[in-house]
């Protein structure tokens, strides 16, 4: 196995990875997903009363949304598995502090 | 020297330096980076938003936070009728579509198809335009209504709330001055704010999409040899998306 020692053997700032597609059936059926789950939030949000319960399901709905479009629009589904823990990891705490002061913001009301 | 360098590439070490781990360029590493911090700065936005909204609700009836179905309620050429959510959703629904373009753009540049790449992106400026053009329209009829950065007129009364609550989608209604009053004040600012900044964003996207359309006709990347250009200004596209998706689930339905 060859390693690549000395500088200037591997130019790492104009490294471009070969571009490869993969197809266009998939895109659209992600389309038809986000399509559906924004439908079911237009219906969920006439049919259902306004509880805790309705914005956890919207708030569920998002993050479902987001997989889709992270996953298969963004390609992140065929990144390298570092790139996708260096991107997602620290955005999970941050959808879990966002979801927790949704939620704490009501004892707010009682301290102010 | 270039095909010693790519058949040996997946044998270097990943962590000795030298290469990138992620396997990704330079340019492509960074637009997730600048991504991820963009991210943390929509979220403080959106943690903001929902401290001060969820800390002014009194019980699960009676709100003093305005519900955005007695406010976000109108259509272009219906006037005075009850038509909650479904303006923002045709705009969710643009903003997909112009998602979808963009990534087929991506496709048909992995492909090298320069003719395809120029008219999917095409597509994704209209789709993106069209997208500006309708939170114009929706920012001037809220500020017709008198919302301001420094206070807010559409807290609910009781009599508001029984006349409101009967009301359903697609009636004709009116906004009386006996049913409203004010409210929490950072209601119309966090709104401007949060949206604004998020149709800064989808400008700024629209910039990048119209200048690297530019580049594609005239063969600039047909002569580096790779479309990567438009799967960076993809990615920027895409998080404008996925923003919006939050900025609709905060903003519109909860």
């Amino acid at each position: 196995m060859e390693f690549y020692t000395k500088p200037g053997d591997y130019d790492a700032i104009n490294y471009i990875p070969e571009a490869q597609s993969h197809g266009t059936k998939e895109l659209w059926r992600t389309f038809w997903i986000l399509l559906g789950i924004t439908v079911l939030d237009f219906i969920i949000y006439f049919v259902m009363p306004h509880t805790g319960f309705r914005n956890f399901i919207f708030i569920f709905f998002g993050i479902v949304k987001a997989y889709y479009i992270v996953g298969a629009f963004m390609h992140m589904k065929y990144e390298k598995i570092n790139l996708a823990l260096v991107i997602l990891v620290p955005t999970v705490f941050i959808i879990g502090l966002v979801m927790g002061l949704l939620y704490e913001g009501n004892a707010l009301t009682y301290a102010k | 020297m270039a095909n010693h360098q790519e058949a040996t590439f997946e044998q270097q070490p990943m962590w000795a330096g030298g290469r990138s781990p992620f396997n990704v360029s330079y340019g492509k590493l960074m637009m997730w980076l600048f991504l991820l911090s963009d991210a943390f700065t929509f979220s403080s936005l959106l943690v903001q938003y929902g401290a001060q909204r969820f800390s002014n609700v009194q019980s699960p009836i009676v709100t003093k936070w305005p519900d955005p179905a007695s406010i976000f309620n109108h259509f272009p050429w219906m006037h005075g009728l009850h038509l909650p959510l479904l303006f923002v959703s045709v705009m969710t629904f643009i903003l997909i579509m112009s998602s979808v373009t963009m990534v087929l753009a991506v496709e048909a540049g992995h492909r090298k198809s320069k003719k395809e790449v120029v008219r999917y992106m095409i597509y994704t400026i209209i789709g993106g335009a069209m997208f500006l053009g309708c939170q114009a329209w929706e920012w001037s009829v809220f500020i017709g209504e008198g919302a301001t950065l420094y206070g807010n007129q559409f807290g609910i009364t009781e009599a508001g709330h029984k006349v409101f609550g009967a009301l359903k989608f697609g009636d004709h209604f009116e906004w009386q001055p006996e049913y409203r009053t004010s409210g929490p004040v950072p209601f119309a600012a966090l709104f401007f704010i949060v949206t604004g900044f998020h149709g800064f964003h989808v400008f700024s996207g629209v910039i990048i999409n119209i200048v690297v359309t530019i580049m594609a006709a005239r063969g600039v990347f047909d002569r580096r040899g790779h479309y990567e250009m438009i799967e960076k200004a993809g990615l920027y596209w895409h998080f404008v998306d996925l923003v919006w998706v939050f900025v609709f689930t905060f903003f519109y339905l909860i």
